[in-house]
């Protein structure tokens, strides 16, 4: 209708399928949870049902999980920050020194996480201006933050702390901790900035192209250092979890593999590293995942060093999962069923399109059976005989090659 | 004298000529042969791991789980060999090349064929080497006392004056160097490393290259961890833990660049020299020791930023260059 108020509608309406939402990443990790925890009945059914349990596991969790709501922006940006745990120590010692000379805990605390985005805001620097990979310039930093804990503190610890601090650790509201109550409120602040506010969607945009980005007027520099100051408050809040967990006390050498963790509980809740893919529910979940499961592996006896064996493999099977997709089926078929030869996977492909075609038309009533099948029966055996003779082609082809390289 | 001048081996240079005047005035007792030596011995699992980890940087991945392999075959050897005092020591030498050809075999696997991202493979690894260091040791640690010396001598025993260590760190540089940089599979690593896709369009398998890179990594790994356990004369599960972050700043240090395809195996041993130079200098100056973590990463933020700066310049020259002759 020219000429007429006529509004396109670019919503992408996409019903609610059952079976597609039953095998979405986030369900399978829900299941994997459920998994666990069924294990962890069966097996130690006496400890598992005895009240306390599970609010212990998930306590014990927990104290990373802020570093992993950090982490999921800075891994969709496709950068990577592993100065995070020092961060941590570094905005601990902060809020401990200053808890030390006698200044009220609520301006300690403030300047212990305002130490942490300042530590975030030079990663974010030194990435989004200078153009540094991310990788190096936070193996770096991870050392210098570290160092300076050293250097003040050298083998001393901190041990004055604000008295709340044990609790978010250690205590429970009811029947639920309180450090899932703050995580999970956390997670839904956390939800609605990456995907429901246009930060979010520029953090998207940056991670998949910058280049686009660029050109759609959004200052890639500016998103980045948002997120890596985003990141160091994250790691200020997570420094009041970690010192909660750990008793109050801080020294230069806790915390280490920190980082680590916090990365692949974000890759485990399906964030690509390489940026722009992921969501915010998988973490969330994922840390949960983290948490039973070495837990659970504590209960049936394996030792803390051999449940990294788990976690390793672990990580490598669910990231596997998401790489094995259709274009690898396809190349593993090419290598091993067509000879490495294009044209016999063209032909292949063409001529099972042309009998899905026929099966369907089969379905929708038009035709009979017998003769569809027929036709079915030569295009697999015209294929079969195509596709020989294409192999036997290439193989003159090769030792033709052959006997001209040996004159 | 130009193409001498710009190049970044020079500043480097340049760095480690500036540290060596610096720690003639503070620590003079630097200098003796004995110290030398000794300087370099220590560092050389470094240089060990900074090879295996530049094969790596430069197909544009990357490897954190070297740490892990160096422990977990180190781990292996040492058992083995304490256990049977009569085998000699070049049993384990071997062993220790073919169990780090295995570690770096499953990695090169994941990371070849499956394509998975190398950083998050690695991290897997790190994690499952580790945890089988412990599950092989059973949580024992090896002393001195426990080590047999023709185990050792791998590692300390001396030719020309010269530990052994020292000499291995030397060949493998040279032969590693010498494969990178005049050998067609050396060329494809670095192929592979400046562009993937125009180095399929030329004809190289991509999975399998990368493959044989981690193999190579894998192997100095594990030749590290055995090469580790003889020089110490220790060995527990936890060894040299954080020791990939090490040898990866050596690499960027020496000019590697980060995505791939970029650096050269003088730039990394001149790293490995650097490097050394600052850690034995700190520490023999009375009450620095604990600013060694702070400046050594200060000082690698400082060199990539340099490295950056003078390579956006000079290809910020060569567009001008370009521009004058059109």
């Amino acid at each position: 209708m020219p000429g007429s108020n006529y509004d396109r509608d670019l919503t992408v309406k996409e019903g609610f399928v059952l079976s597609k939402f039953l095998v979405k990443w986030e369900m399978i990790l829900v299941y994997i949870l459920v998994f666990i925890n069924v294990i962890l009945a069966v097996f130690r059914h006496d400890l598992y049902f005895q009240s306390g349990t599970i609010q212990s596991i998930i306590n014990a969790g927990l104290d990373v999980s802020p570093l992993v709501l950090g982490m999921v922006f800075i891994l969709l940006l496709g950068d990577i920050d592993v100065s995070v745990a020092a961060q941590m120590i570094l905005g601990g010692m902060v809020t401990g020194l200053m808890m030390d000379a006698g200044i009220p805990w609520i301006i300690a605390v403030i300047c212990g996480i305002l130490i942490c985005m300042v530590c975030g805001a030079f990663n974010g620097f030194c990435v989004a201006f200078l153009k540094m990979p991310a990788v190096i310039t936070t193996i770096s930093t991870s050392m210098l933050y570290r160092g300076i804990v050293e250097i003040v503190l050298g083998e001393n610890s901190l041990k004055n702390f604000p008295k709340w601090y044990n609790k978010i650790g250690w205590s429970n509201i009811g029947p639920i901790p309180l450090s899932m109550i703050l995580f999970l409120i956390m997670g839904l602040i956390f939800c609605f900035i990456l995907h429901r506010t246009t930060f979010g969607r520029k953090v998207y945009i940056v991670g998949n192209n910058p280049t686009c980005a660029t050109y759609s007027g959004i200052s890639v520099t500016r998103v980045k250092m948002e997120v890596f100051i985003l990141m160091g408050f994250m790691a200020g809040i997570g420094s009041i979890f970690f010192i909660g967990r750990m008793g109050g006390g801080v020294s230069s050498s806790m915390g280490t593999g920190y980082e680590m963790t916090a990365i692949a509980c974000a890759v485990l809740g399906g964030v690509s590293t390489n940026g722009g893919k992921g969501k915010m529910y998988g973490p969330i979940i994922a840390t949960f995942i983290m948490a039973f499961l070495t837990y659970t592996l504590g209960l049936l006896g394996v030792d803390p060093n051999s449940k990294k064996i788990f976690t390793g493999v672990i990580l490598i099977i669910t990231i596997l999962i998401s790489t094995v997709n259709k274009q690898m089926i396809k190349d593993f078929k090419l290598r091993t069923r067509y000879h490495n030869n294009k044209n016999i996977e063209a032909l292949n492909d063409r001529t099972a399109e042309q009998i899905k075609e026929l099966k369907q038309q089969l379905k929708a009533g038009k035709g009979d059976a017998a003769s569809v099948n027929a036709k079915i029966a030569a295009l697999k055996k015209e294929c079969a005989e195509k596709s020989a003779q294409l192999w036997e082609e290439q193989k003159a082809d090769a030792q033709k090659a052959k006997e001209r390289y040996a004159k | 004298m130009k193409k001498v001048l710009s190049s970044r081996n020079t500043g480097l240079i340049l760095v480690l000529v500036i540290l060596l005047i610096l720690a003639k005035i503070l620590t003079p007792g630097l200098f003796s042969t004995y110290m030398i030596i000794n300087t370099l011995q220590n560092n050389a699992i470094y240089a060990l791991l900074a090879v295996g980890e530049f094969v790596i940087i430069l197909t544009g991945g990357i490897d954190i789980s070297i740490a892990s392999q160096l422990a977990f075959v180190g781990i292996i050897t040492t058992k083995l060999s304490c256990d049977n005092p009569g085998v000699p020591g070049i049993v384990f030498f071997l062993l220790a090349i073919v169990l780090g050809a295995l570690c770096g075999a499953l990695n090169g696997f994941l990371v070849g064929y499956l394509h998975m991202v190398p950083m998050i493979c690695t991290l897997g690894t790190m994690y499952i080497f580790r945890g089988l260091a412990f599950v092989v040791s059973g949580g024992e640690w090896w002393f001195a006392a426990k080590y047999v010396q023709s185990y050792r001598w791998w590692a300390i025993g001396k030719i020309a004056g010269i530990p052994m260590l020292i000499w291995w760190t030397v060949i493998i540089m040279i032969v590693i160097g010498l494969f990178l940089g005049y050998t067609a599979p050396g060329r494809r690593i670095y192929a592979i490393g400046t562009s993937r896709e125009s180095s399929a369009v030329a004809g190289i398998k991509e999975p399998t290259v990368t493959f044989y890179a981690y193999i190579i990594c894998g192997v100095l790994a594990g030749l590290a961890g055995m090469l580790n356990t003889a020089n110490y004369a220790i060995g527990y599960y936890g060894m040299a833990e954080g020791f990939e972050m090490t040898a990866i700043a050596i690499c960027v240090l020496g000019g590697t660049a980060i995505t791939g395809g970029k650096g050269r195996m003088d730039g990394v041993a001149i790293g490995v020299i650097i490097m050394a130079v600052i850690n034995s200098f700190i520490s023999m100056i009375p009450g620095m020791s604990v600013w060694q973590k702070a400046l050594q990463g200060a000082i690698i933020i400082v060199a990539v930023a340099i490295n950056y700066f003078t390579e956006r310049s000079a290809a910020k020259r060569a567009l001008k260059e370009r521009g004058a002759l059109i």
